[in-house]
C-alpha cells in the first residue's frame, strides 16, 4: 500500500521550485516592448516557482547563519526587520515614502522579460513593505490589507524567496524614481532577513564560505592559482614571444591588483587578465596578484550582510599589510568595483600606507587609460580590425560607482579606452546605455543555472539592443567590464542564437592591441 | 462660544498637533537613522552644492519622474503646482491684513483650483486605466486621491457656487481661522460646505504623518540622492559598525583584538 | 539528491554532481553522460581523464584555457580550441564535463 504523501515542511514549501529546461527564449526583434499585465488582480505570478537552490545546513553554518528555517521564523524575521530599520536610513525611508506612482513599473529587465507583475520594482518592494506596514506602521495596524499590510506567512515567505532572487540589484528602477527609492537596498534587506532565519541561497552562501576558507569565489587554492598563472605566462610568451609575467605575492611591488577569481579560470575572463599583464609589462610598472586577496568580488553585498561585506573586504587590507604595495588597482568586475569604490574606504580604510598621488582604489580602466593618454603604452587599433565593437555598461559600475574625477567618468573612460584599442565602435540604443543601462540578467547573485530561465528573460532588453546594432552596424564584439556579465552573456547569447564569442573583455581588446617590446 | 465652534476648534487643534508632532517625529526618525555606506545613485554630484542642484531639479521639476514617465509627470506636476498656488491663496485666511501680492494672486488666479482637481482626476484615471498602475494600486491609494478630490471639490464649490448661497464669506472664515491661530476662538462659519471642506482637510492632516504623504519630508533623506559621490576622497565612517579586525578575517592569525566601540548611534 | 545505478546509490548535489569524488567510475560516468545526452567517444574520455587528473593534483578543475591547451597537445591544433570543446560538451565544458568526470560544480562568476 502506498504511503500517503508526507506533508511538506515549511522549509520545503519555501524551497519548492520548478526548473523548466525547455522555456521559451524571447524572439529577437531589435526593440524592447513592455508586456501588458494581462489579467487577474494579485494573480500568482508566472515566475513564482523559479527559485534558486536553498543552501544546505553545512553551507549556512560556514557563513554563520542558522542552518535551516528556525521554528519561530515569523517572529524572528520581524525582529530582524526591526533591527535593520534602525540601522539603514535607506530601508527606513524607502519603505515609508513610496507613493506607488508607477514610474518604475516598466523599467526592470526581469519584468520586461518575464511579464510577471511581481517583478515590477514597486511590486517587488511591496512584498517587504507589506510586512513593514503590518508590524511597524500605525496605518497598517489600523487599516490592514486596505493599506497593503500583510503578515509574513508561508506564502509570502515563498514569494520573498522567489522574487528577491529575481532582482539583480542593478538600481535601474531608482534612476526613474522621484525619490530615488533603490530596490537593491530593499532586496538586500529581504535577503539578510531570510539568511537570519535560516533561508539562504546556495550559490551565494557557498561562495562566501569558499572565500573565507580558501580565499576566492572559485575555491582555487594557492597551488592551483600559481599553476594557472604560470600556464598563462607560457601562453603569452608562445603567442607574442615576450616574457610577460603574472607575479603572485611579490612583496614591495608597486601595484597590488585585486581581480575577480573568474579571471583565473573562465573564458573570456582570462583574456582580460592577459590584457592587464601586458599593460603592466609594457608600462614597466611592477605589480602583483595576491593569494590572500585573490578575489575582487564581494558577494556579501548581494545578501545585504555588512558583516560578510566587511569580512571579505578585510582580506584586501591584509594583503596590503603583507605585500606593502603603493597602489591598489581593481580588475574588471562590476559589483566588485562598486564595493571597492564606494565601500572599501569605509570598510577597510583609510589607505594611508598607499601613495596618496593615486586614487585608492583605482579601476584598471582608469589605470590603463592614464597610460594611454600619457603615451606610456601604445595601442595598435588595427589589431582589432576584425571587430566592430559595442560596450555594455555594467549596472554596478554605471549606477553605483565612478571612474576619474568627474561624474559620468564611468561611461566615458571605458569608451575612450575601447576606442583607443579598435577602429570600429558603435553605441547601442541610448535608452539602454550609461545610467539607463540594463543589467545583463545575471547580477546580484543570480548567476546560477537552476534559475537560467529568469536569467534569459532578464537579458532580453540587452539582447534586443545588441541585436539591433548587430543588424545595423555589423557589431560582433560586445566589450564588458564585469566577470558576471562575461559569464552571463557567454551562457545566454547562444540561447538567443548569437555566438558566445561576441562577449569579451575591455582588456581583451587592449591586450590584443598593445604593442609589446622596446619603447622608443 | 457655540458647541459647534468648540467641536471644530478642538478638531483643528488636535489635527494640527497630530500633523506637526507626527511629521516632525517621522522626519526626526529619517534624519537620525544612520546610513552605514555610501550609496549615491551615480552619476552623482561630487560636492555639496552639486547635491543642492540635484535636489532643486527633483523638487522643482520632478526630473527623475520626467525621465521615467512623461504622462505621469504631467499629472503629478500639475497637481503639485495647483496645490502650491491654492495653498498660497489660502494664506489670506491667516494673514491680516492681506498683502497686495496675495490679493492680486487671488484676483487673477482662478485656474489653480481647477487644475488641482483635474490633475487629481487624471491621476485617478491613470491608476485605473494603465494595467501596471492598476496592479500596484492599493485601496489606500484610491482613498487618498478621493480625499484630495473631495477637498479640492468642496473648495472650488465654496469659492464659485455663489448663487447657491452656500458660499461662506471670506471675512467670516478669516475671523474663525485668525481666532484659531491666535488662541482666541471665534464662531465657526455655519456653512455646510465650509464645514465639510474644513473637516476633510483636518482628516488629511491627521492621516499625513502615517501615510505615503511623508514623501514630502522623506525625499530629502533619500541616501541615493542626498549623498555626495566622494567615497575615495573622503572616508565615510559607519556610525554603528564595529571594525572587523584582521584576526576575524583570518581566524588562524593572532589573538582577537578588542573591537572598537562605535562612537555614536 | 541521489540516483540509482546498477544497484548502487550515488549521492549528488542539487544539480546532479557527485558528492563523493571516489564513488566515480567509468560506468557511472557513462550513465551521467547518458542523462546529459552526451555520447562518450575517446575524445570525451580524454577530456574527462585530464580533468580528473588535474583535480587530483590541484583540488579544482583546470581553467578552460589550460584544458584547451591540453587538448591541443592531445588532438592537434585543429581540435585544440573552444569550438571543438563545446562540440564535445554542448552545455559548456566547465559544467558538463566536470559533471561527467565526477568533479564538483565550479562556482563563482564562471
Amino acid at each position: 500500500m502506498a504511503e500517503p504523501p508526507a506533508e511538506k515542511t515549511a522549509v520545503e514549501t519555501v524551497a519548492e521550485s520548478v526548473i523548466n529546461k525547455n522555456f521559451k527564449v524571447p524572439e529577437l526583434i531589435g526593440e524592447i516592448n513592455v508586456p501588458r499585465v494581462e489579467d487577474g488582480y494579485r494573480r500568482k505570478g508566472v515566475t513564482s516557482a523559479i527559485k534558486p537552490h536553498m543552501a544546505k545546513p553545512a553551507v549556512q553554518a560556514k557563513v554563520g547563519f542558522p542552518e535551516t528555517l528556525v521554528d519561530n521564523w515569523e517572529e524572528a524575521a520581524v525582529k530582524r526587520l526591526g533591527e535593520l530599520l534602525e540601522k539603514y536610513k535607506s530601508l527606513q525611508v524607502y519603505l515609508d515614502i513610496c507613493v506607488r506612482c508607477g514610474s518604475c513599473t516598466d523599467k526592470c529587465q526581469f519584468f520586461i522579460g518575464s511579464n510577471d507583475p511581481n517583478n515590477m520594482p514597486v511590486a517587488r518592494a511591496e512584498l517587504l513593505r507589506r510586512v513593514y506596514k503590518k508590524y511597524f506602521t500605525t496605518e497598517g495596524k489600523i487599516f490592514g490589507k486596505l493599506a497593503g499590510a500583510h503578515r509574513l506567512d508561508l506564502n509570502l515567505l515563498s514569494d520573498w524567496y522567489a522574487y528577491f532572487h529575481q532582482c539583480s540589484q542593478c538600481r535601474r528602477c531608482s534612476v526613474f524614481c522621484p525619490y530615488g527609492i533603490d530596490t537593491a537596498e530593499i532586496s538586500m534587506a529581504a535577503r539578510e532577513i531570510m539568511d537570519s532565519i535560516g533561508i539562504g541561497q546556495k550559490y551565494v552562501n557557498e561562495i562566501l564560505g569558499k572565500v573565507h576558507e580558501i580565499g576566492n569565489n572559485l575555491g582555487m587554492n594557492p597551488k592551483a592559482l600559481a599553476a594557472t598563472l604560470e600556464s598563462t605566462e607560457e601562453d603569452i610568451e608562445e603567442e607574442d614571444g615576450v616574457p610577460v609575467k603574472l607575479p603572485l605575492d611579490q612583496e614591495g611591488a608597486d601595484v597590488l591588483l585585486v581581480t575577480p577569481s573568474a579571471d583565473f579560470f573562465a573564458s573570456p575572463h582570462i583574456e582580460s587578465l592577459i590584457g592587464y599583464a601586458k599593460v603592466f609589462h609594457q608600462a614597466g610598472i611592477s605589480w602583483t596578484l595576491s593569494t590572500a586577496a585573490s578575489e575582487a568580488g564581494n558577494f556579501g553585498m548581494f545578501i545585504g550582510s555588512y558583516t560578510q561585506l566587511e569580512k571579505v573586504a578585510a582580506r584586501v587590507r591584509n594583503a596590503i599589510g603583507e605585500l606593502k604595495p603603493k597602489r591598489l588597482v581593481v580588475g574588471e568586475c562590476g559589483h566588485a568595483w562598486r564595493v571597492a569604490y564606494s565601500f572599501w574606504n569605509t570598510l577597510i580604510g583609510p589607505f594611508d600606507t598607499l601613495d596618496p598621488r593615486y586614487p585608492a582604489p583605482q579601476h584598471i580602466v582608469e589605470f590603463t587609460l592614464d597610460l594611454v593618454r600619457r603615451g606610456a603604452i601604445k595601442l595598435d587599433k588595427s589589431a582589432n580590425d576584425e571587430f566592430t565593437v559595442t560596450f555594455h555598461d555594467s549596472c554596478n559600475v554605471a549606477r553605483g560607482s565612478r571612474m576619474g574625477d568627474r561624474p559620468g567618468g564611468q561611461f566615458t573612460m571605458p569608451r575612450e579606452l575601447i576606442k583607443a584599442s579598435c577602429n570600429k565602435y558603435v553605441d547601442m540604443d541610448p535608452s539602454t546605455t550609461m545610467e539607463k543601462t540594463f543589467c545583463c540578467g545575471g547580477g546580484g547573485g543570480l548567476l546560477t543555472d537552476e534559475i537560467l530561465e529568469i536569467r534569459v528573460a532578464g537579458a532580453m532588453p540587452r539582447m534586443q539592443a545588441l541585436h539591433a546594432v548587430m543588424e545595423s552596424d555589423g557589431v560582433n564584439f560586445m566589450a564588458l567590464i564585469c566577470a558576471i556579465c562575461k559569464a552571463q552573456f557567454t551562457k545566454v547569447l547562444p540561447k538567443y542564437g548569437i555566438p558566445m564569442t561576441v562577449a569579451g573583455g575591455v582588456h581583451q581588446l587592449v591586450g590584443r592591441a598593445i604593442e609589446l617590446g622596446a619603447k622608443e | 462660544m457655540s458647541g459647534l465652534t468648540l467641536i471644530f476648534g478642538l478638531f483643528f487643534y488636535v489635527s494640527i498637533a497630530i500633523f506637526l508632532v507626527g511629521f516632525m517625529a517621522k522626519v526626526w526618525k529619517y534624519g537620525s537613522t544612520p546610513a552605514p555606506l555610501k550609496i549615491p545613485q551615480t552619476p552623482a554630484p561630487v560636492s555639496a552644492p552639486g547635491v543642492g542642484v540635484r535636489y532643486l531639479q527633483e523638487v522643482f521639476v520632478f526630473k527623475s519622474l520626467f525621465r521615467g514617465n512623461k504622462v505621469l509627470w504631467l499629472g503629478g506636476y500639475l497637481f503639485h503646482l495647483g496645490l502650491l498656488f491654492v495653498l498660497l491663496k489660502h494664506l489670506r485666511f491667516f494673514i491680516a491684513p492681506t498683502s497686495s501680492i496675495l490679493s492680486t494672486l487671488v484676483k487673477f488666479d482662478v485656474y489653480s483650483g481647477f487644475i488641482l482637481v483635474a490633475a487629481l482626476i487624471f491621476l485617478l484615471i491613470l491608476r485605473l486605466a494603465i494595467d501596471r498602475h492598476f496592479y500596484i494600486s492599493l485601496a489606500s491609494d484610491y482613498a487618498l486621491l478621493l480625499l484630495l478630490i473631495g477637498i479640492g471639490g468642496t473648495g472650488l464649490l465654496s469659492r464659485f457656487w455663489e448663487n447657491g448661497h452656500v458660499r461662506p464669506s471670506v471675512p467670516e472664515v478669516k475671523n474663525f481661522v485668525a481666532g484659531l491661530v491666535t488662541f482666541h476662538p471665534a464662531s465657526v462659519p455655519e456653512h455646510k460646505l465650509f464645514l465639510i471642506h474644513f473637516s476633510l482637510v483636518m482628516l488629511l492632516l491627521i492621516y499625513f504623518p502615517f501615510s505615503k504623504l511623508m514623501h514630502a519630508g522623506g525625499v530629502f533623506y533619500s541616501p541615493t540622492r542626498n549623498q555626495i559621490d566622494n567615497p575615495r576622497e573622503k572616508r565615510w565612517v559607519n556610525p554603528w559598525a564595529k571594525q572587523v579586525t584582521a584576526a576575524a578575517a583570518a581566524p588562524a592569525a593572532a589573538p582577537v583584538a578588542a573591537a572598537e566601540e562605535p562612537s555614536e548611534g | 539528491m541521489s540516483f540509482e545505478f546498477e544497484g548502487k546509490t550515488y549521492e549528488t548535489d542539487d544539480d546532479g554532481y557527485l558528492l563523493d569524488l571516489d564513488s566515480w567510475n567509468r560506468e557511472v560516468a557513462g550513465h551521467i553522460a547518458e542523462m546529459e545526452g552526451v555520447e562518450m567517444t575517446d575524445a570525451h574520455w580524454e577530456v574527462v581523464d585530464f580533468l580528473r587528473n588535474y583535480y587530483q593534483e590541484y583540488s579544482i578543475a583546470p581553467a578552460i584555457k589550460i584544458l584547451i591547451k591540453e587538448m591541443k597537445k592531445m588532438f592537434g591544433p585543429d581540435k585544440g580550441n573552444s569550438a571543438y570543446l563545446y562540440n564535445l560538451y554542448p552545455a559548456g565544458p566547465a559544467l558538463q564535463a566536470c559533471k561527467i568526470a565526477g568533479l564538483p560544480k565550479p562556482t563563482g562568476c564562471v
